[in-house]
């Protein structure tokens, strides 16, 4: 059932569900943007709609909620190792199409991936819900559609999206219906909007020969790339991350274990014991990452881990297209193929 | 034709005198750098219509319309109105030109409307300047740069403002990947350590001027709310004793800089070489005759310095002292 | 898939039952470990307050032990040697991997290849391999960078006896008697009497491997009748960190052991 609600009304809802929910959506965080006097849009919790940026794309994706840049795992004292607390609250993610099919990759790696659960996830996983941000419109980069993304699955209480003079609802969930019916200024049946059609079309290769791993295409990357790792910081499925132990006392009695947001494409990410490394160069990095988000995972698990949100080209500082990637890959791919082709003939 | 012109009262007018009898160039005043197309065409249209077709960009960033005959300097006065409303630079009197020259325009990098590296608006600060210190014939150069990398040479001016950030530090969006460090160290001053897997900031050592805040992927660093700034002092160019300015004040904020300007003036009419030619002495040679205790005592009238700001209690200068010695070392 | 309530990230506490030193910088430690553990297998090593460090499995009493060979070289391993000896406890957690069958090797012909510290993984499948009935027809090729950096110098006595074994050092002071030269340099002359049906083991540095392979090639050995250990950073040894990945494969899951054939085409 949809819902109209008009601001104060939408806040009434928020303070009700507050009670049993933290809320947690994208927020406009003005001056902590990059550059001086730049804002972000980066997850935060919430107690009203008017904190709820609606209007843009967050800089950053909801994932830093259930896998946090910087965790602690445990405290270690003399004889001890204690699991950290962690909130006992539920929450509620507000998030858009995309992102919701982000979750299902964070579960796949995260709960999936190997015969064990993530434990730290799974604690964090079990008291999160969603609501759904919807998208009457696609912003810059966006290519949702070509990814399939563009409709949310199932798993969302209620949609919510900005409307000239108020919001609106969609209920999915029936133990909300009565909380938002109290507070409606109208009522009627309409879906969570949801775009159709991206101004950025990517274009994914069913499969990816061996040659391509040699492939000129890659080569600009190493001069181009800074190897930042904002793309996949940024990005809604990139899941890894690197342990990291620290002790606070001097004689080392206390310390703790910790797990922090780990990127393919930054330095270190290889280093084993003994100074070995692998993947040196840009280009073979964004090799790796661009054939795991749309091909070694769909390879793995059965489907692309890239969901088209396009925040890795929003916040890249040296202009580099992930989806102009992947179509120089499909193209890189129709063009080896055609060569095997004719060297048959 | 025979010309009688007030040679003193045309250059206080920001008229150049020039090598060529009979001419001068005007000389626009466009503070921060920044002047709008439409101001720019009616450069222009003086130029065609007045003068030989040319303008010079000066190093100040200002333009001087050279070749305009001395008799055409009303026509030409009233010609830069629109000019002078559009750039909001102070004047006494429409119509009239611009009613100093003493006080030179008021330099600015791009700053942060257009530089990633900029701590603040570079543009916006050196119009509040002009508007707090001009019209002045007092000799007096003021430029503003956005950080550390000084583009606007501001060391070369007796004001010399530089932008500062005080970098905030979030531990729980920190994931150590140490770029902020790298970057550091590559591009500034190395103030940055890892201890723990989190980041230790050396304040002492940290200049403020952002890159770890550029680097940083996760917005661990962020700027802080307030702009800060280096105000060095007393640089300048020139025959004597040419020297780079200084630093005396470090965090220290835009209203104090401003008044600390405004209060030179002050100075200077109280301390100039009353016999210094054309009334244009820089303040330099003062301070260095005044001592500068004096100065400070003067620039720091009314002042209250936030707490943030460091302050050099002596400032020494360097530079060659061509006036007793020329030699090659 | 299931899922388990323990969490999976809490080592246990192992007693350290017995060290052996084999360099200045390597020595293997004997850990009590009662549980299922198979050659090739690792486990993550877990010194809190330093980190945690992917160490294979060299050795295996069942029921009673594990022998964890570690090469001094970080800042976990650096910790381990300073500040432990025996009877003092090790947090472990593992074993992770697939490991080696070594049913895939027993009967017939056989070629084991192991550089450095690559020898640790293949510890127990030489172990294996010298007890079986046809020990003559398993050839053991392993290389040291020098006769300092020699492993398991006990093993190597019993096993020349058992088994066909070379070993050799990639360089030697003067003087010295032994094989000087790269595994490589072995592979064309072992004695094989059927190269189609033999199996291989190959494990050591990324370049040792990509060679000694291309050697067992040469002799006519199939692709899919050789394995071999990955190496990468297993950082949490369970499918999560991402570390390890290559490809569609997960080293800490799907390895370190991987049939040539299946991998070739894993490429970092």
């Amino acid at each position: 059932m949809g819902f109209e609600l008009s601001r104060e009304g939408l806040d009434r809802v928020l303070t009700e569900l507050g009670e049993s929910y933290l809320l947690y959506a994208p927020v406009l965080k003005v001056g902590e943007g990059r550059f001086t006097d730049a804002d972000v849009v980066r997850y935060d919790y919430v107690s009203s709609v008017e904190q709820i940026e609606l209007a843009h794309k967050s800089d950053y994706a909801f994932k830093e909620l259930l896998t946090p840049l910087s965790e602690t795992l445990f405290f270690f004292t003399e004889n001890e190792c204690k699991v950290a607390d962690a909130e006992a609250r539920k929450v509620i993610v507000f998030l858009r199409a995309c992102d919701l099919h982000a979750v299902k990759r964070l579960d796949q790696m995260y709960l999936a991936n190997g015969p064990q659960e993530d434990w730290f996830y799974r604690r964090v996983r079990d008291r999160v819900a969603f609501a759904l941000i919807g998208c009457p419109e696609s912003f810059d980069n966006c290519f949702c559609c070509s990814m399939d993304t563009n409709v949310a699955p199932e798993g969302w209480l209620f949609s919510l999206e900005q409307t000239d003079d108020g919001y609106r609802c969609v209920v999915a969930d029936e133990q909300l219906t009565e909380v938002f019916a109290a507070q409606a200024v109208g009522e009627a049946a309409f879906e969570p909007a949801h775009v159709s059609a991206n101004d950025t079309v990517v274009r994914v290769p069913e499969s990816v020969p061996v040659a391509i791993y040699q492939h000129s295409m890659w080569d600009e990357y190493t001069a181009r790339c800074i190897k930042c790792g904002r793309c996949t910081i940024s990005c809604p499925t990139c899941t890894c991350y690197t342990m990291q132990d620290v002790f606070y006392t001097d004689n080392g009695c206390v310390g703790e274990r910790r797990r922090v947001g780990a990127s393919c494409m930054i330095d270190g990410y290889t280093n084993v014991a003994g100074g070995g490394q692998y993947r040196r160069t840009a280009c073979e990095r964004i090799r790796f990452k661009v054939l795991h988000k749309v091909h070694d995972f769909r390879k793995r698990f059965g489907y692309d881990m890239c969901v088209g949100c396009g925040r890795c080209d929003d916040i890249c500082p040296e202009y580099i297209s992930f989806a102009a990637c992947v179509n120089k890959l499909a193209d890189a791919v129709d063009a080896l193929a055609a060569q095997e082709v004719s060297a048959d003939e | 034709m025979t010309l009688d012109v007030n040679v003193k009262a045309l250059m206080k007018n920001a008229f150049r005198q020039s090598k060529v009898r009979g001419e001068t160039a005007s000389r626009v005043r466009v503070p921060g750098g920044v002047i709008n197309a439409q101001s720019m065409a009616r450069v222009v249209e003086i130029a065609e219509e007045f003068g030989n077709g040319t303008i010079f960009l000066t190093n100040r960033q200002g333009m001087e319309i050279p070749g305009i005959p001395l008799e055409k300097v009303p026509e030409v006065n009233e010609r830069l109105q629109a000019i002078i409303d559009d750039s909001g630079v102070n004047q006494e009197e429409r119509g009239k030109g611009y009613p100093a020259a003493g006080t030179r325009n008021v330099v600015g990098c791009p700053g942060s409307r257009l530089c990633p590296f900029g701590c603040y608006d570079t543009t916006a600060l050196a119009r509040r300047m002009d508007k707090a210190v001009f019209p002045n014939n007092r000799h007096v150069k003021i430029a503003f740069t956005g950080c550390s990398n000084d583009c606007a040479h501001v060391a070369l001016n007796d004001f010399g403002i530089i932008g500062m950030t005080e970098p905030q530090y979030d531990p729980a969006r920190c994931i150590g990947c140490e770029q902020c460090v790298n970057w550091c160290k590559w591009r500034s001053v190395g103030a940055l350590s890892v201890v723990n897997g989190k980041i230790v900031r050396d304040e002492d050592l940290c200049i403020g001027c952002g890159v770890c805040v550029n680097y940083c992927p996760t917005r661990a660093w962020t700027r802080s709310p307030e702009h800060y700034f280096r105000l060095k002092i007393m640089g300048r160019t020139g025959k004597q004793n040419p020297r780079l300015a200084e630093d005396w004040l470090k965090w220290v904020d835009e209203d104090s800089i401003i008044k600390i300007a405004q209060n030179t003036y002050a100075y200077i009419d109280e301390y100039i070489d009353p016999g210094a030619p054309g009334g244009k002495e820089h303040i330099g040679y003062i301070v260095d005759r005044t001592g500068f205790d004096e100065f400070v005592k003067w620039a720091l009238d009314g002042v209250e310095l936030g707490p943030k700001c460091e302050r050099a209690s002596r400032v020494y200068w360097g530079g060659k002292r061509y006036d007793r010695s020329n030699e090659l070392f | 898939m299931s899922s388990h309530n323990a969490n999976p990230y809490i080592p246990f506490a192992s007693q350290i039952l017995e060290i052996v030193s084999h360099t200045n910088r390597e020595h293997t430690f004997r850990m009590a470990f009662t549980g299922k553990v198979k050659p090739g297998q690792f486990f993550e090593v877990s010194i809190p307050k330093y980190g945690e460090a992917p160490i294979s499995v060299s050795g295996i009493e069942p029921g009673v032990s594990v022998d964890l060979t570690i090469r001094n070289v970080g800042r976990v391993t650096g910790e381990l040697f300073a500040s432990f000896g025996v009877g003092s406890t090790v947090l472990l957690r593992g074993p992770y991997g697939n490991g080696f069958d070594v049913s895939l090797y027993e009967n017939g012909e056989c070629v084991v290849v192991a550089g450095g510290t690559g020898v640790s993984p293949v510890r127990g499948v030489i172990e294996h391999l010298a007890h079986t009935t046809d020990a003559a027809d398993k050839h053991v090729i392993v290389g040291f960078r020098s006769p300092e950096d020699m492993l398991f110098r006990a093993d190597l006595e019993r096993w020349a006896q058992a088994l066909d074994l070379t070993v050799t050092v990639d360089g030697a002071p003067e003087g010295y008697v032994g094989n000087v030269g790269l595994v490589t340099k072995y592979i064309p002359t072992l004695e094989l009497r059927d190269p189609a049906t033999t199996t291989a083991v190959v494990v050591g540095p990324p370049a040792m491997m990509r060679f000694s392979v291309m050697g067992l090639l040469e002799r006519g050995l199939t692709e899919d009748h050789i394995w071999v250990s990955q190496e990468r950073r297993m950082c949490c040894g369970l499918g999560k960190c991402g570390h390890c990945r290559i490809g569609e494969k997960y080293v800490c899951l799907d390895g370190p052991v991987f049939r040539y054939d299946l991998s070739k085409d894993m490429i970092d």
